[in-house]
């Protein structure tokens, strides 16, 4: 276990610097640079120079790949052009927000997703409108999904806050605010995991055991709860390992629809003014949190299943 | 005595209806620091200009230049030396008096290029600025400069207390009516009324908080949810048409310095021919396109000037809408069915209307069997490939800059339209002292390049904003990009 496990960390590790140099290489393809973002259009050539200069733009790409490297190795990610403040602090700010909402997210999705299942595996009529509707919301895009719960929920009941959000002083204030795109994020995966899960409940019940079990006169319930479930949260947990990515990029959508000051916003605003630095350490930081989620689903895949060996 | 009791309650009265409160605004994007002379994102200028920093002299909202911190002004007869008379008694925010040498250190540091100030070329032609005493500044020319006075009431010509030039960026001090009171990123910024303003009884409102929000749909939800009682800028003209129709709210719609301007490759086939950029022009209904496309919402132009501004003369009529006369031009140009005109018209991505705009005119052109290619190229490789590499047949962008029909004087810039006659025609405009001659001359200007098609200008882009009808003062126009809160008020 402990030999497998060090082998999986140092494939996440490896995957992340693999991401980091891509993303890297790829902001040296795209056109446009900060410097036009910030001087705007009508700017001297020798403005332009004296900042690329200041910025250390004007350093061939090796050098400041060699040079975002050794600072990564001290944990430096550099500093924000567009902000003039580290990186690391500006992801380290907005970092709670996203990981909140993913959060929620996931739990709001599995929270959906898993009674409905237990539900529709044990009523043909139910199982079709569940399904219908689950596929439904499974092709409707986050941002359009997101913008019709905010006019039913924000406009016109007025239940919740339209966006925006407040700081972390008052607790319930924040969740009040990150509800709503919550319910959105938590809305689109619900439908995902719900077809993994009836799925894989129907698969389990047909198995051997359960027959036995019912034989053996179980109430149904009991069947469902104590002897199905656990054998087919299985695949669920991989998928919900997915999922996490999935998430991520999804927040990045809400956060846009819901003008959340997430990660996923910076990222964008740090794409628009094409701020290298940032975005490289965006990229890392979303990164690390998609292998780490990944590496976290490797290894309670084992914890659910004893069977899985660690080869 | 006691009509004056009377009096007094009733300005109490009138007083205690229109003070106070805070004023929630929503501005589209987020700027990179607050200081209008380290950027040149017109976001700052929008939420600070005038509301927080202010310069020698402003635009009101009629785009008329005011005073400011200066008092009065004085041209010499030459118009090469210019004495302000500077107000006395201004404090900054920071309660330190704001005297010349705020005055002076500002230029000093403008008329540097290495100074990192946004645009040294407005205070290129000024060769001295000297203190007389405390309250009187002299400025002294190299040679008569037409837009002296407009620069100094650019958001570029904004004085900050002495000494202070990094901490602007982030934390301004100035002298306006409201100070800064922070800045929280990713959200918005937030002002406070600065009690020690220099006009007494403004600011009406005690704060104003500008919020980031990027996109349509959130603005909207977000006004009619209560979360903000101002979309400042931008409203989509449908969004402005569903917001007219509610009691609860009210539509703004002025003009901006906004060209929407079809711009033509003047050094390359086929619009390196008069008769072909003629053609364009005659082909295309501006009217039809305002309708359509923009609901009724933005004012033809025929040349590079808004309405808006001094001395415009309106040429939109001067190429009427005429199919015929325009496939006679091309067959002059040597273009007909057999060998019908086509050509690329690449659209940036991020401007909705500036590519609906485009879609329509190339619809339009189609009907007299001109065939645009449409090319729909990202921000980035526009700027790099058509404004600043020229690598274009026709594109369609608005020109927001107030007064900047100059460019046209840069044969490098990316219209490449080479007029040794416009470009003398320009250094005229600006070395001529008189104003009512100069204004002659920039008529003259807008009417060459009328004549000579250089691009073609669609339309003045509205100026759209929504607000619960509460809100009181809002600007009605753009002449500067300003969302000016100095007399704003909420009824109740």
């Amino acid at each position: 276990m402990a030999a497998y496990a060090f082998r999986r960390l140092l494939l996440a590790l490896a995957t992340w610097w693999l991401a980091g140099t891509l993303a890297f290489a790829l902001l040296l393809l795209l056109p446009g640079d900060p410097v036009q973002a910030i001087l705007g259009l009508e700017a001297s050539p020798e403005a332009r120079a004296a900042l690329e200069r200041s910025l250390g733009l004007d350093r061939p790409p090796l050098e400041r790949y060699g040079l975002w490297l050794s600072g990564l190795l001290r944990l430096d990610l550099g500093e924000s052009i567009r902000y003039g403040r580290p990186v690391r602090a500006l992801a380290a700010e907005r970092l709670p927000l996203t990981l909140a909402l993913v959060l929620l997210g996931l739990g709001g999705a599995l929270l959906l997703a898993l009674p409905l299942a237990l539900l529709a595996v044990r009523s043909q009529t139910l199982d079709l409108a569940l399904s219908g509707f689950m596929g439904l919301l499974q092709s409707l895009p986050t941002f359009f999904l997101g913008v019709v719960l905010l006019y039913a929920l924000a406009v016109h009941l007025p239940l919740l806050p339209a966006g925006g959000f407040p700081g972390w002083e008052d607790p319930g204030e924040a969740f009040r605010h990150l509800l709503l795109p919550g319910l959105t994020l938590a809305l689109a995966r619900a439908a995902i995991l719900f077809r993994m899960a009836r799925g894989s409940l129907l698969e389990v019940l047909s198995q051997d055991y359960i027959r036995t079990a019912r034989a053996k006169g179980v109430p149904e319930g009991w069947v469902l709860l104590k002897h199905a479930l656990r054998p087919a949260s299985l695949p669920l947990v991989t998928v919900l390992g997915l999922e996490g990515g999935f998430l991520l990029t999804g927040a990045v959508v809400v956060e846009a629809v819901f003008a959340l000051p997430g990660l996923g916003s910076l990222a964008l605003t740090a794409l628009e003014a094409r701020d290298y630095p940032l975005l490289q350490g965006l990229v890392l930081v979303l990164a690390g949190l998609i292998v780490l989620f990944n590496l976290a689903v490797d290894l309670l895949y084992g914890l659910l299943d004893p069977r899985v060996e660690y080869a | 005595m006691r009509h004056w009791i009377g009096f007094v309650w009733l300005l109490g009265l009138a007083l205690a209806q229109t003070r106070g409160g805070e004023l929630k605004v929503a501005v589209l994007a987020e700027p990179p620091v607050l200081d209008p002379t380290a950027s040149t994102s017109q976001e700052i200028a929008r939420m600070l200009y005038d509301n927080v920093l202010q310069g020698l002299v402003k635009f009101n909202e009629k785009g008329e230049i005011v005073p400011a911190l200066a008092e009065r002004w004085q041209g010499s007869p030459s118009s090469l030396t210019w004495t302000f008379y500077l107000r006395k008694g201004v404090r900054f925010h920071n309660g330190s008096p704001f005297t010349a040498e705020d005055v002076l250190f500002k230029f000093q540091r403008a008329k540097d290029p290495r100074s990192g100030h946004t645009h040294p070329e407005y205070y290129r032609d000024i060769a001295a600025v000297e203190a007389k005493d405390p309250y009187t500044v002299v400025f002294r020319l190299r040679q008569p400069d037409q837009d002296f006075l407009f620069n100094l009431a650019r958001p570029d010509s904004v004085i900050g207390p002495k000494g202070r030039v990094e901490e602007q960026k982030t934390q301004p001090i100035g002298t306006g009516p409201f100070r800064f009171a922070a800045w929280e990123r990713g959200v918005g910024v937030r002002l406070e009324r600065f009690d020690g303003y220099y006009e007494p009884g403004l600011p009406y409102l005690d704060r104003v908080f500008f919020r980031f929000l990027p996109d349509q749909n959130a603005q909207l939800a977000a006004l009619r949810a209560g979360d903000i009682q101002v979309i400042g800028l931008g409203v989509s003209p449908e969004n402005a048409l569903v917001l007219q129709k509610d009691p609860n709210f009210k539509v703004v719609s002025g003009f901006t310095t906004t060209e929407i301007t079809a711009g033509m490759n003047n050094s390359r086939p086929p619009f390196n021919d008069l008769r072909v950029r003629r053609a364009i022009q005659h082909a295309v209904d501006k009217k039809a396109l305002v309708e359509g496309v923009m609901l009724g919402y933005g004012t033809p132009i025929g040349s590079h000037r808004s309405p808006g501004e001094r001395c415009y003369v309106d040429l939109s009529g001067l190429y009427p809408y005429d199919p015929a006369k325009a496939k006679a031009l091309l067959q002059e140009a040597g273009y007909g069915p057999g060998n019908p005109l086509r050509f690329t018209f690449t659209l940036a991505a991020p401007y909705p209307y500036e590519r609906r705009l485009g879609e329509a005119i190339a619809a339009q052109l189609a009907q007299i069997g001109v065939q645009a290619r449409l090319e729909v190229v990202e921000w980035a490789t526009w700027l790099s490939r058509v404004f600043r590499g020229a690598d274009y047949q026709m594109t369609i962008i608005g020109h927001s800059e107030p007064h900047d029909i100059g460019i046209y004087a840069n044969p490098g810039y990316y219209f490449r339209y080479d007029s040794p006659r416009f470009r003398e025609l320009y250094a005229r405009y600006l070395r001529t002292p008189d104003p009512d001659k100069a204004c002659e001359l920039m008529k003259e200007m807008q009417r060459l390049l009328a004549q000579d098609a250089v691009n073609l200008w669609v339309m003045n882009a509205p100026y759209l904003a929504a607000m619960r009808k509460e809100v009181m003062g809002w600007w009605p126009n753009q002449p500067t990009p300003s969302l000016n809160v100095t007399r704003v008020y909420l009824a109740r």
